[in-house]
């Protein structure tokens, strides 16, 4: 049996992969590609090593589709919780540390994060925007600059002088008050059912 | 850390923002608590949203993808070779005669080797060549089990043939000399060895595994079943779930695809997809 590529669901794909069916591989990349590696030069913010996290991201599905769990989310979801990943590891490795330190935790805390315009190109742009929008910035900051600045909750609470234990608490309950956002808007995101 | 303080920790754990030990604590955590596990996959799906900025998929990075692919391909072989024959055993196995002591290193089931509907399989010839020779090891190991309580086993044999529960056509299939019996050798590495269970193939791909009445698979306790696993070119598969207490229970390995091989494992209840347990019977389709 052949898996037509183009229509199979994504869910679909993943066990052609795990036939070794590389269209399969190819048209996942085709589907998902351009969020990954947005995603990775986002948080990289260059191209060369932004383009090594995506190609990681796919050969470690090639290597390893067991890995991904259908019923605990989309693909993307799951490639892109990949990709950020990886994607911090490189931020929080040595080179890119030193380079960091030039910064002051204020600047970047102020100055360097704009979620709105970031996600202005997203299909469900709009809706993202006013979920986002209608979060306080106490809960919106530390989230802001822990998944797009690949910081530690510790790092995030010295940047915003707040205690650690308040940016925890905020990251999980600014997360879980955006999907309530976003699902009253009309946006399920895909573990809603769950 | 306990439940509560792991739960504070589920939202800075899904952006990647812990330190990777307490990172490994919540990961350990994750694993044998599903509502936390469902609340991280919830905070990945919001967060996919929030990452979600689109745009074409670069064709310069799938074209270093697609080069690497062949390697993985071998590498990945390797991986499951290693599981399924360890360095340092003879490698004279292709023998009908050949020494193997043990069946304790018969592997993990379908470790690094993802489970995929059978009848389906589209394989590079030379993974099905390099699984033959596994098959060939597997099956020298199961010459030296071979005709250990396998009487009893064989009477259960005969009898399912003359079962209520079969159609005629089964019966008929059963009957042919085509019809193979493949006798599943335990793994265990104490007491004696033994031979808990046989697989009845036809060779139109029904099949049932028979459990031997007397001193077989063990009964399960709550929560748990026996899952049946066949090579497929070198990879397990799933064939289905026994049950806590199987007796003789029927599956399909119908499809273009030989099995060459297969395993028991004990699972949670629901069975698994992809098997971390040590088989606790093995047995090779001789070839």
């Amino acid at each position: 049996m052949l898996v037509d590529v183009e229509q199979a669901s994504d869910a679909n794909l993943v066990v052609a992969v795990a036939r070794w069916d590389e269209p399969a591989l190819a048209e996942i990349y085709r589907r998902h590609g351009g969020a990954v590696h947005s995603l990775a030069r986002r948080i990289l913010r260059s191209d060369p090593p932004a383009e090594e996290v995506t190609q990681e991201v796919f050969l470690d599905l090639w290597r390893n589709p067991e890995k991904f769990d259908a019923q605990r989310g989309t693909l993307r979801s799951f490639l892109l919780a990949r990709t950020h990943g990886k994607s911090v590891d490189v931020v929080r490795a040595e080179e890119s540390r030193r380079r960091r330190e030039d910064r002051t935790a204020r600047e970047t805390a102020t100055a360097a994060y704009d979620i709105d315009r970031e996600v202005w190109d997203m299909a469900v742009a709009e809706h993202v925007k006013d979920a986002l929008v209608a979060l306080p910035d106490e809960l919106r900051h530390p989230i802001e600059l822990a998944y797009f600045g690949g910081h530690t909750y510790q790092q995030v609470a010295s940047m915003l002088d707040e205690p650690e234990g308040t940016v925890k608490s905020r990251i999980r309950s600014g997360l879980g008050r955006l999907r309530r956002n976003l699902i009253e808007r009309g946006i399920e995101p895909a573990g809603a059912g769950l | 850390m306990d439940h509560a303080e792991i739960e504070e920790l589920l939202g800075v754990y899904a952006l990647d923002a812990l330190d990777p030990g307490a990172a490994a604590e919540v990961e350990a955590h994750l694993e044998g608590c599903v509502r936390c596990a469902v609340e991280v996959a919830q905070h990945h799906d919001v967060a996919g949203l929030l990452a979600n900025s689109g745009g074409a998929a670069p064709a310069g990075v799938w074209t270093g993808i697609a080069e690497q692919l062949g390697g993985t391909s071998d590498q990945a072989w390797g991986r499951l070779a290693a599981r399924l024959d360890p360095p340092g055993r003879d490698r004279g196995a292709d023998s009908a005669d050949a020494t193997v002591t043990t069946t304790a290193d018969a592997g993990t089931v379908g470790a690094g080797a993802p489970v995929v509907p059978l009848g389906a399989g589209i394989r590079r010839r030379r993974w099905v060549m390099a699984g033959s020779g596994l098959v060939a090891a597997a099956a020298a190991v199961l010459a030296l089990v071979f005709g250990l309580q396998v009487h009893h086993l064989n009477g259960q044999v005969d009898a399912l043939r003359a079962g209520p529960q079969l159609s005629a056509a089964e019966r008929a299939a059963l009957a042919s000399p085509s019809t193979r019996r493949i006798p599943l050798a335990s793994t265990a590495s104490t007491g004696a060895r033994s031979t808990p269970a046989t697989v009845v193939l036809t060779a139109a791909g029904t099949g049932f595994l028979v459990n031997d009445s007397s001193g077989g698979l063990s009964p399960l306790p709550a929560g748990r079943t026996y899952q049946l696993w066949g090579v497929v070119g070198g990879r397990a598969i799933s064939l289905g779930l026994l049950g806590p207490r199987p007796g003789i229970v029927p599956f399909s390995a119908a499809g273009t695809v030989p099995v060459t091989g297969f395993a028991v494992t004990d699972e949670v209840a629901g069975g698994v997809v992809r098997s971390a347990n040590r088989p606790v019977a093995v047995g090779s389709v001789r070839v």
